[in-house]
């Protein structure tokens, strides 16, 4: 441990993907202090280099020796100039409440959290912005599954952020001979991308498990963008931001990786479960689940035509037969290859619609 | 007021600031890549010669600055490096003078001793018994009401430097602030007026005594902009308070402002940054957002005539307006007093530079109250520093939360409520029509349009419930008379005062009545005043901005 040497760098939240960020940063030579919400858990971080309820079964692999786990918030955060938050979006805002009253102006932010509030739709940005002071604000997401960045494979990610020293102070941290990490000025356009493409995943899961075969596989990943790219240019996001690892990248990575939880989800209710049973057959939540009323919720209220994300969201909440669910997809209407809006967007002109003009 | 001394200091200041820039990259990501000191002067050069085309030939001024500019052209041939910049400072000199020129203390002094409470005086001397032949002369101070969060203000003025930020619908919102700020006993405000202002028949002579400072819109050299923008800088760490205008222009839509002018708005920032910098005392500046809510708007027609004129795109400048004429001011005057009715000053609550709440001591706040040290936005490793896309963002921010205080501190009229049911009536009762066609359907000289008494009754009935609940969310703020109608469940009190403004001042009534009907003789007009209520979400109604093509227009 190099406790020696103040950290200049935090981790909120020792799960999966946070420990990984924790890790990544700590092997590159940075001390780094992570926040269990367990004493236990922050215990075994320290003393066996080990997180055994959200990372197990890699072999040979310690946790980098420069984390300093702790379980007290306070200890994770003051004076610690930049702060990355990953926590589950549903006790984001929690946290965030805590964090409210350790925070300073001074102090940099950059959260991990994929998912929207469930009934406000609010983004985590929004949230901290909200709960706590901090201004200079960020996101990290892409294509980053936790698991094999610990094995040390390569994979590239995304900081947005709206302040050029933020996105600086993260990168410097995280960037390795392993990891690559691009800058983004668009918060909303990244943040949604990380959301929305749950959905797409779920359909992608269904898609399998009925051997659908790749070209429809293909139709739906390709669909599905557009059709999150065309809700995220109405609440605000740059349409080029989808093109980026952060959307297509996001995207294909949790389409075609059998292991993530919303493309589990997808299969289990194509093989005829209900949700319950498929979340009870998890264990856990997909954040997809969530993601798709509060997406169907969205383009109801902004008019944005999107079958695919109203066909994931029928069988997913309503109970509709995936089956029955497809046939509807492939005798809808067929519409332009590139949407109309996304072509307006790209060229500059402002959205149009109820909220835009 | 700065002495003749700290003038001249502000001047060689601001000279200095603006061609240390030169060369340098802009703190406006839109002004592109830095210029090279010749080509700034022949932008300049360029842009000048362009405005000076338009003049009058034979007015003075004119020509001496032909004069000037024919000199700069031909020095600047064979001039080198050095002599380049001392080009560039004679001028930027210039233009910092003509900027201050009215600035000038012994002006001031003089007006000062000739007419002192500025506004006062102005207005008894606006309403001369020649004008209003045996009608007792009206008091304007009984009929602007100054609300809000005023009690703070002195306070926060001995303990850093205000900017008064006002929402701005008339002319009359620069004298009115003046008013103002006197009534609360607080010294003028700094203040930049348009030169049109200063040449205005009626106010024209009272402009020095408002703190003002000249703008001359007619100027596009960036330079020039570059040199207003460091002299409301300059002024604020000198300590002066300002008034800025922050949606650049008046409303031509009649709604409230949507977005705001990022270049001045910019300067709280940069000046608060640069005070904490130069370790200067007392170094916060203090953002205070404040409506002006007029039952009827003076330059009302010219200004929605201007905005339909070609949205987008409308002629800026207006100098011979409403603003200009005795017999409008006149009408107006008399209209305001015989029906008793009210401007309100509204002042919102006080903020630092980066939007956030301050207290009654001037304490920063985070989102739930707690007092936070502000100046750590601006920290790196516990030092202040530079940043221009740093700070660009935190203006956005600025930014967003006046457009909030707007929104909640606007005070809503009768005449706002009555235009708004009527034209969601027409609006609604021709859902294919845009709004070009609706408005020419409307009246427009030919025939009239008219409304059902008891269903506009009915509509504002509704609006009312729907006002009611905004006010007690806090999101908006209602007149007396607003009040009255609906704490008494009584539309027709409402009515009769809509009515009553409306039949007063406009050259046609807006509405009229006739029998059980109202007929809506001003279809613009009623448009105009629909719009202060616009961005609220009422009745379904479509925004303001739905109605108006790509490009979209100012203030919108």
């Amino acid at each position: 441990m190099s406790d020696t040497r103040a950290a200049q760098v935090s981790v909120l939240g020792a799960g999966n993907w946070g420990t990984t960020i924790a890790h990544l940063i700590g092997q590159n030579g940075f001390t780094v202090k992570l926040w269990a919400r367990k004493q236990e858990l922050a215990d075994e971080i320290n003393q066996l280099r080990r997180n055994s309820r959200y990372i197990s079964g890699l072999e040979g692999v310690q946790l980098s020796a420069n984390i300093v786990a702790t379980a007290s918030l306070a200890e994770a955060v003051r004076g610690v100039p930049l702060v990355f938050i990953v926590i589950p979006s549903q006790a984001f805002r929690s946290v965030c409440e805590q964090l409210g009253e350790l925070v300073e102006p001074s102090q940099l932010a950059v959260h991990a959290t994929k998912g929207l509030e469930l009934g406000t739709y609010k983004r985590m940005t929004e949230i901290m912005l909200e709960e706590t002071c901090l201004r200079r604000i960020g996101v990290l997401s892409g294509p980053n599954i936790a698991r094999e960045m610990i094995e040390g494979k390569p994979a590239g990610t995304v900081v947005a952020s709206r302040f050029p020293r933020v996105i600086e102070l993260a990168r410097a941290h995280l960037k390795s001979r392993q990891l690559r990490v691009y800058a983004n000025t668009d918060v909303v356009g990244v943040e949604l991308g990380g959301t929305l493409k749950n959905i797409i995943a779920i359909a992608a899961g269904m898609a399998t498990q009925m051997q659908l075969g790749e070209n429809a596989k293909s139709l739906l990943i390709t669909r599905g963008l557009s059709e999150v790219a065309r809700l995220g240019v109405a609440l605000g996001a740059d349409p080029m931001t989808f093109s980026g690892l952060a959307g297509i990248g996001d995207l294909m990575v949790t389409c075609a990786s059998p292991i993530s939880r919303n493309h589990r989800v997808g299969a289990a209710l194509a093989r005829g479960m209900n949700l319950t049973e498929a979340i009870n057959s998890l264990g856990m939540v997909a954040e997809g689940v969530k993601a798709s009323k509060i997406a169907f919720e969205l383009t109801n209220q902004l008019n944005i035509r999107s079958p695919l994300i109203h066909g994931v969201y029928r069988v997913v909440h309503e109970g509709l037969d995936p089956r029955a669910a497809l046939s509807e997809l492939m005798d809808a209407a067929v519409q332009d290859d590139i949407d109309p809006s996304l072509v307006r967007a790209a060229n500059g002109s402002p959205p149009r619609g109820p909220h835009g003009g | 007021m700065l002495s003749a001394d700290e003038v001249a200091k502000l001047v060689s200041e601001v000279t200095e600031r603006v061609i240390m820039r030169v060369g340098s990259p802009s703190d406006d990501p839109a002004a592109g890549p830095p210029r090279t000191l010749g080509e700034t002067l022949d932008e300049t050069l360029w842009w000048e010669q362009e405005r000076l085309r338009e003049q009058d030939p034979n007015d003075e001024e004119t020509l001496a600055d032909k004069q000037f500019y024919a000199d700069l052209h031909r020095q600047l041939q064979h001039a080198n490096a050095l002599e380049q910049r001392r080009l560039l400072q004679q001028i930027v000199h210039r233009y910092t003078h003509e900027i201050a020129g009215n600035f000038s203390p012994t002006v001031y002094k003089l007006a000062a001793k000739v007419a002192p409470p500025m506004l006062s005086a102005l207005l008894t001397g606006l309403s001369p018994r020649r004008l209003f032949g045996r009608e007792a002369i009206p008091r304007l101070d009984q009929h602007v009401i100054i609300e809000g969060e005023v009690d703070n203000l002195e306070r926060l003025r001995e303990r850093g430097t205000l900017v008064v930020t006002p929402t701005h619908s008339s002319n009359l919102d620069s004298l009115l602030i003046g008013f103002a700020v006197h009534e609360l006993g607080l010294p003028p405000l700094t203040y930049g007026a348009g030169l049109s202002l200063f040449r205005n028949p009626i106010v024209g002579k009272f402009m020095h005594n408002l703190g003002a400072y000249t703008v001359d819109r007619r100027k596009r050299d960036p330079l020039y902009k570059q040199t207003l923008k460091a002299f409301a800088s300059v002024s604020l760490e000198f300590g002066q308070d300002n008034l800025f205008f922050p949606g650049g222009s008046r409303s031509r839509s009649g709604a409230i402002e949507r977005g705001l002018k990022k270049g001045l708005l910019g300067c709280s920032v940069s000046a608060y940054r640069n005070n904490l910098m130069r370790g200067k005392p007392n170094p916060d500046i203090y953002v205070v957002p404040c409506t002006i809510s007029y039952p009827l708007v003076l330059e009302a027609s010219t200004l929605i005539e201007d905005w339909l004129a070609e949205v987008g795109k409308s002629r800026y400048i207006i100098v011979d307006d409403e603003f200009s004429r005795w017999e409008r001011w006149l009408d107006f005057l008399r209209g305001m007093f015989a029906l008793d009715l009210k401007i309100h000053i509204r002042f919102g609550r006080a903020m630092d530079p980066f939007g956030n709440p301050v207290d009654a001591a001037g304490t920063s706040l985070d989102p739930k109250g707690r007092p936070i040290s502000a100046r750590g936005y601006f920290e790196v490793d516990g030092e202040v520093v530079e940043d221009p896309a740093r700070d660009a963002e935190y203006t956005r921010e600025l930014e967003r939360r006046i457009l909030a205080e707007f929104s909640r501190q606007n005070v809503i009229h009768p005449t706002h409520v009555l235009a708004f049911a009527c034209f969601e009536l027409l609006r609604r009762a021709q859902p294919e029509f845009d709004l070009y066609r609706l408005l020419s359907s409307i009246g427009a000289g030919r025939s009239e349009q008219s409304l059902a008494l008891p269903e506009v009754e009915e509509e504002i009935e509704l609006l009312l419930e729907e006002l009611e609940r905004r006010f007690a969310a806090g999101q908006i703020r209602l007149s007396s008379v607003v009040t009255e109608a609906i704490t008494n469940d009584d539309v027709a009190v409402l009515l009769r005062a809509a009515l009553r403004s409306f039949g007063t001042y406009h050259p046609k009534p807006v509405v009229e009545r006739r029998g059980v009907r109202l007929h809506v003789c001003d279809a613009k007009l009623l448009f105009y005043y629909r719009n202060r209520l616009d961005g609220y979400a009422l009745r379904d109604a479509p925004a303001l901005a739905s109605f108006t093509g790509p490009g979209g227009a100012r203030h919108v």
